[in-house]
């Protein structure tokens, strides 16, 4: 059973299901959309950050590094090129300015850390998330972390982009999810390809399956699409996923507006910013997103 | 003059100085004013030293000539500088920059602190021009800050219109106000009499009153106060109550124009009546200047005010205050110069023995000639002692003068009735004038009589004793009588709506005639208790004595009364209990906070109660327990719990424990030698001597605490609370002297996230882990970490902190609270009851963090502390780890209530119903669990930072400090930025 390393638990989460959650976030995911607020989350192994705010310059990293890789304090930089992720430097770095992205957790020390809130939970209707990244990447070891979540008397949450294999997550994970929050990014195909790095198949052939097993499984489904601008919030795109939704009898949504807090986590991760969002480092003005809204509304499909 | 000077010179020049002084007050004749008192000239010494004794000179007033010697031998008052470079600091520095050096310890004062103030005011004579044009400086440098603190200070504040829910249920409690309990179509618009009112309250400037300190001084020249004019000893009881009702007797009867409530504490709109007996002296310094200060300037003072303070009224008391009495039958002792070194405690008990609930119910009753049949009725049997005569007596006394200040207010109202033109306010008068005539002389009929009723002898209490604290219990519960009776009589829905729509601006006109004084804040005050208030708790909500839910539809009518005005004073606190009271109402409580930014704080019923186990209160007494002042617990009308008696620095027993028993800031040894740090070979032992160093201080300010109880029983024995406190008339016993049924004295304990943090990191990375020697840590400590930073970077990021969820460290935080509880409890007070411990904190967490250097926890030097037992802001990302942690603290071990600050910040995504759920989950979640008390912080730092650029557009903007609330632009810098770094978690 492939063990996922997870990114982050983050407590108190309002906006990742419904009520007060806790979210698990894994490392790894099958899209490699061109906007990905979550660059941390693309690649399945291990990463090193690099927060040079919170480097009081006091040369350690120099001094442990096998490669001579890492050199914070005199140069501001960690030679990527050179790294072969040891993590040596994140160990004894002071201010944890060197960080290690990802690790690896037992499902007990999970379930541990997510029961400690349950309290908060109970009186808020919320639960555990299993975000990403993917979850689905790991199906079977998170399916065995919902199962143990939901013996201990937590609601899962499930957000998925859709990209994985239905059979396996049906007979593995859905049993164990009360709710899922799915990515509906881009109805035509070749768009998806370009800007998702996949064609949209699958992911609306899942579409479908998650709807029509929603009702006998008891799970709760609600397709989301982030608005990014020029690229998924034009009306053509709104229009034709609205389209899909009236089709298979989907009657609720959520957009997204497009959040630009993610830059600063490129510099960190030592990535570049896609050329196509270069940009649009600003929030969504409200005007637009009623806009978009509408789209869906004028059709009876709340959002 | 500079710090390189030498001593001879600096003595030299100190001499010459005081020179100065000697020729400007003896030969200029406007200035010897100042020496003058209606008893003849002021004789008084003052001496000028330093630690190592290089400088010693001092000036001698006696019959209007003065005389300056080199020797401070046998003076009244004596400052004692550090060293020379103080002395240069004092002669540059502004009025307040040279109160700083008094709080930072880099001089002390040893004598007669009242003629250090008499003194401060003959500087301030001489310099007043210069001094004034600092304080403007000062002003105009804030503002400019104020201005940085944003990109674009030019954007105006934006106020977005306010949503209300509507409540789905009605509560069982809620028997009149019908399916709305929420009353949430009643706004604020609708009453331009209170819109008025909050106008002013949140613009004006205080005034200074001088009409109770006049009238008092008046009564005691012409009929003394230790003896009587024929020479025999006055009973202090008798005498404070033919004062009082001289008092009462004689201040003008005052209703505001266009108010409902008759009545006022003082002369001004806003008035600052001065105490005396406590602490009033402590203006002295600042009568000329005062107008002029940057934080809380006073109206300026009139020429006969200042005359008659400085000359009539201020030299009576110099001697006869707290503070002078324990100071001269005790020889100054130990507990009283830790006490004025600032950095370990701060002693209420100095200013007031107030903070505590008199019995209301029996106000409305009995009316003011019911209580004094029942005095004259225990007078009247047989065996009653002389003393119990005498307290009996002197009660009687006091109700008297009651009963001629209503009738005052009555004739008053009727008097203005008769001139009034105007048809509308002639009919207000009218009604004003018939509820006093009747209310509070005789049992209140309806609630227009109960608030009168209320309100005067709100009044009474605060011309008896010191404006700080004092509290106004179950308002909900006792007026919610009256408003069914009333309800009752009326037939139409329109009248009925009416009738609520009237409660509704009387119990506002109510909350902001709580307004009508202040407490006197020496500008040093300023620093130390910043924007606070007197601190008047009102208390919703909760269970009957019978244990049934409370709720009912007044607790609901005072929530919106609180939502509407959004003042930081009533401090409105608000009891929920998880087994009784509905999820709607708890729901209310937090979209009033929502509405409000930070009232009303939120107690867990159960766990409040479950934490006085140890008091032995009746159960039907302890289920009718209010908020005092803050916070604290109190038994209306039982109990006097003195509850804020001191502010006690934990944090000054810590590094006590670091230097074996020396306290680095006032270079004192203090405590005992608990070990040098080399000595330590377990972290027990460690705790050992930290533990060590807390009971020392504990001891001594105990002590002190003691000296001043009896100082108060022998100054200012309080009869007219005592015939309103359970027991005192049984027992013929003032309350000052323990007639109360029960006596406690509550403390309020600084320091405890600071302080588990530090000791954290001692147990993890010396004892441990062993990465650093504790000498290594401690010689970091000792240099504010400099050149150590990447240790104090292991610190914050690898020592497990309270409020991260350890349970290492919430073990230590029960190991250290259940330690100081058991401290304190040992001690018994001057009234024979216990010592409650609790851990909240008004605004000394930032007054004693200055006062402190830096900590084994990474804190460095002279930054606040957290504030109440609040877990430092980076302890965790998730708020739910903070909560978490606080609810497992052992409330037995918390008998004086806790404040523990959350600061929200609602998401601009996020409808009015969604933010309200949010923060109602947090609290909902927070009983549950066993918390104690929970009060919020719904705002950004970007609007604090905000207002701090554009101060005239926030000025009703209110923050919760720790325990009370203030106006955030009224804050000291340090304050406001401590605000800001607190942990802001979006929701």
């Amino acid at each position: 059973m492939k063990s996922p390393l997870v990114l982050e638990l983050k407590g108190n989460s309002l906006d990742d299901g419904p009520g007060i959650r806790t979210a698990v976030f894994f490392k790894g995911c099958p899209l490699s959309c061109v906007w990905c607020h979550n660059p941390e989350s693309k690649h399945t192994e291990a990463e090193l950050s690099v927060s040079l705010s919170d480097c009081i310059g006091c040369g350690t990293c120099k001094k442990v590094c096998p490669q001579k890789a890492a050199d914070l304090a005199q140069q501001g930089i960690v030679d990527r090129a050179k790294c072969v992720r040891c993590f040596l430097c994140t160990e004894s770095c002071p201010p944890k300015a060197l960080q290690r992205v990802g690790r690896e957790m037992s499902i007990e020390d999970i379930v541990k850390k997510c029961a400690a809130d349950k309290p908060f939970y109970e009186v808020s209707g919320g639960g555990v998330t299993l975000s990403g990244g993917e979850p689905t990447m790991f199906t079977d070891w998170v399916g065995e972390l919902a199962l143990r979540l939901t013996e201990e008397g937590m609601r899962v949450h499930l957000e998925t982009c859709g990209m994985f294999d239905y059979e396996k997550v049906r007979g593995k994970l859905l049993p164990y999810v009360s709710s899922i929050y799915m990515d509906v990014k881009i109805a035509d195909r070749e768009a998806h390809r370009k800007y998702c790095g996949v064609y949209n198949d699958v992911i609306l052939e899942n579409l479908r399956r998650l709807f029509a097993d929603s009702g006998e499984m008891g799970f709760s489904l609600l397709p989301r699409t982030p608005l990014i601008p020029e690229i998924t919030d034009t009306d053509e795109n709104l229009t034709a996923i609205m389209r899909l939704y009236k089709e298979i009898g989907i009657t609720r949504t959520e957009l997204l507006p497009y959040n630009p807090t993610w830059y600063g986590k490129t510099e960190k991760l030592g990535v570049s910013v896609p050329a196509e969002l270069e940009g649009v480092r600003h929030w969504q003005s409200s005007e637009k997103l009623e806009h978009c809204k509408d789209i869906f509304r004028s059709e009876g499909i709340d959002c | 003059m500079n710090g390189s000077l030498t001593g001879a010179a600096a003595n030299r020049i100190a001499n010459a100085v005081l020179h100065f002084f000697a020729f400007e007050f003896t030969k200029v004749k406007k200035n010897q004013e100042y020496l003058k008192s209606k008893d003849g000239w002021i004789n008084f010494s003052i001496g000028l030293t330093t630690e190592n004794g290089e400088v010693a000179q001092s000036i001698w007033f006696k019959d209007g000539k003065a005389k300056v010697k080199s020797s401070v031998e046998g003076v009244d008052t004596k400052l004692i500088l550090k060293d020379t470079g103080v002395l240069a600091q004092l002669a540059t520095l502004p009025p307040n920059e040279v109160l700083n050096l008094m709080l930072k310890n880099k001089m002390a004062s040893s004598g007669n602190m009242q003629y250090l103030e008499l003194f401060n005011l003959m500087i301030s004579v001489l310099m007043k021009d210069k001094q004034v044009k600092q304080m403007h400086a000062q002003a105009e440098e804030r503002a400019e800050t104020g201005r940085e603190m944003v990109d674009d200070p030019d954007v105006p504040r934006k106020r977005p219109p306010l949503e209300f829910l509507k409540s789905e249920t009605t509560d069982p409690g809620v028997k009149c106000i019908g399916d709305d309990q929420y009353l949430s179509t009643y706004k604020l618009d609708q009453y331009p009499r209170l819109r008025k009112f909050l106008d002013k309250h949140l613009s004006d400037r205080p005034a200074i009153c001088t009409e109770r300190a006049v009238l008092q001084t008046e009564w005691h020249r012409k009929n003394g106060f230790e003896t009587k004019p024929d020479g025999t000893p006055w009973v202090p009881e008798l005498r404070q109550a033919y004062m009082f009702k001289y008092l009462m007797e004689n201040r003008k009867p005052i209703i505001r124009k266009g108010d409902l409530i008759a009545g006022t504490t003082t002369t001004k709109e806003i008035g600052v009546p001065i105490y005396p007996d406590g602490v009033g002296l402590l203006i002295w310094g600042e009568l000329l200047t005062v107008s002029e200060r940057m934080l809380q300037p006073y109206e300026p003072l009139e020429d006969w005010e200042i005359k008659t303070l400085s000359q009539d009224v201020f030299p009576y008391w110099v001697h006869r205050n707290f503070r002078e009495y324990v100071r001269e039958k005790y020889h100054e002792p130990k507990c009283q110069k830790l006490d004025e070194r600032w950095a370990a405690c701060f002693m209420w008990k100095n200013v007031a023995l107030s903070h505590t609930i008199i019995d209301y119910p029996k106000l409305l009753r009995l009316g003011l000639t019911g209580i004094i049949d029942e005095v004259k009725a225990e007078l009247a049997k047989k065996g009653n002692s002389e003393d119990k005569k005498n307290e009996l007596e002197a009660m009687i006394l006091c109700y008297e003068g009651m009963i001629a200040y209503a009738r005052h207010l009555a004739e008053q109202a009727r008097k203005e009735a008769a001139a009034e033109t105007d048809p509308k306010r002639k009919k207000e008068l009218e009604v004003i004038a018939e509820a006093v005539a009747h209310s509070p002389e005789f049992p209140a009929r309806n609630m227009e009589e109960a608030v009168q009723a209320i309100w005067i002898h709100w009044v009474g209490v605060h011309m008896e004793s010191t404006n700080a604290g004092f509290s106004l219990g179950r308002m909900d519960q006792w007026l919610q009588p009256f408003f069914v009776a009333d309800m009752a009589k009326l037939k139409t829905k329109e009248e009925k709506d009416a009738y609520i729509s009237h409660v509704i601006e009387l119990l506002g006109c109510f909350y902001l005639r709580c307004q009508d004084h202040v407490p006197l804040v020496p500008d040093i005050g300023n620093y130390l208790f910043g924007g606070s208030s007197s601190d008047q708790a009102i208390t919703l909500g909760g269970v009957t004595p019978e244990g049934e839910d409370a709720v009912n539809d007044m607790t609901y009518v005072f929530l919106k009364v609180t939502e509407m005005l959004g003042m930081r004073d009533p401090n409105v606190n608000a009891r929920y209990n998880a087994s009784k009271n509905s999820e709607a109402y708890l729901r209310r409580l937090c979209e009033v906070n929502v509405h409000t930014t930070s009232t009303p704080s939120i107690h867990n019923d159960e766990t409040v109660m479950a934490s006085l186990v140890d008091l032995g209160y009746a159960p039907e007494d302890l289920r009718d327990w209010s908020a005092t002042g803050c916070v604290e617990p109190t038994i209306s009308g039982k109990h006097i719990g003195h509850t804020n008696c001191m502010m006690f620095n934990m944090v000054a027993a810590l590094e006590m424990a670091l230097y074996n028993g020396y306290h680095p800031l006032m270079r004192w040894r203090v405590g005992p030698k608990t070990g040098e740090i080399a000595d330590f070979k377990t972290f027990d032992q460690f705790l050992e001597a930290f533990f060590i160093q807390l009971k020392c201080l504990a001891d001594l300010t105990c002590e002190y605490n003691n000296l001043l109880g009896e100082a108060h029983a022998v100054l200012r024995p309080t009869p007219l609370m005592s015939a309103m406190t359970a027991d005192c008339i049984e027992k013929g016993l003032d309350v000052t002297k323990g007639g109360a049924r029960y006596n406690s004295s509550g403390t309020a304990c600084i320091g405890l996230a600071d302080i588990v943090d530090s000791l954290m990191a001692i147990k993890d990375l010396v004892f441990d882990r062993k990465k650093y020697t504790f000498r290594e840590l401690v010689e970091a400590v000792r240099v504010n970490f400099e050149g150590h930073e990447a240790m104090r970077s292991v610190i914050l990021t690898e020592t497990p902190r309270f409020g991260s969820g350890s349970d290492e460290a919430v073990e230590v935080a029960n190991r250290v609270t259940k330690y100081m509880k058991d401290c304190f409890w040992e001690h018994l007070n001057y009234r024979g009851g216990h010592y409650t411990t609790g851990f909240w904190s008004m605004s000394n967490h930032v007054a004693f963090g200055a006062l402190t250097g830096a900590l084994p926890s990474g804190r460095l030097a002279y930054q606040p502390f957290t504030p109440g037992l609040t877990p430092e802001a980076n302890a965790s990302k998730s708020l739910l780890d903070n909560i978490r942690d606080v609810t497992r603290l052992e409330p037995t071990s918390m008998n004086n209530n806790i404040a523990f600050n959350v600061k929200v910040n609602p998401s601009p995504r996020d409808t009015h119903a969604q933010t309200v759920e949010h923060v109602k989950n947090y609290a909902q979640a927070y009983a549950n669990m066993g918390g104690m008390q929970m009060q919020f912080n719904v705002v950004s730092s970007a609007t604090m930072r905000a207002a701090m650029a554009r101060p005239e557009e926030y000025k009703d903007l209110m923050v919760r400090i720790s325990g009370y609330n203030a106006y955030f632009t009224q804050l000291n810098r340090d304050l406001q930025l401590e605000l800001i770094n607190r942990a802001d978690y979006g929701m």
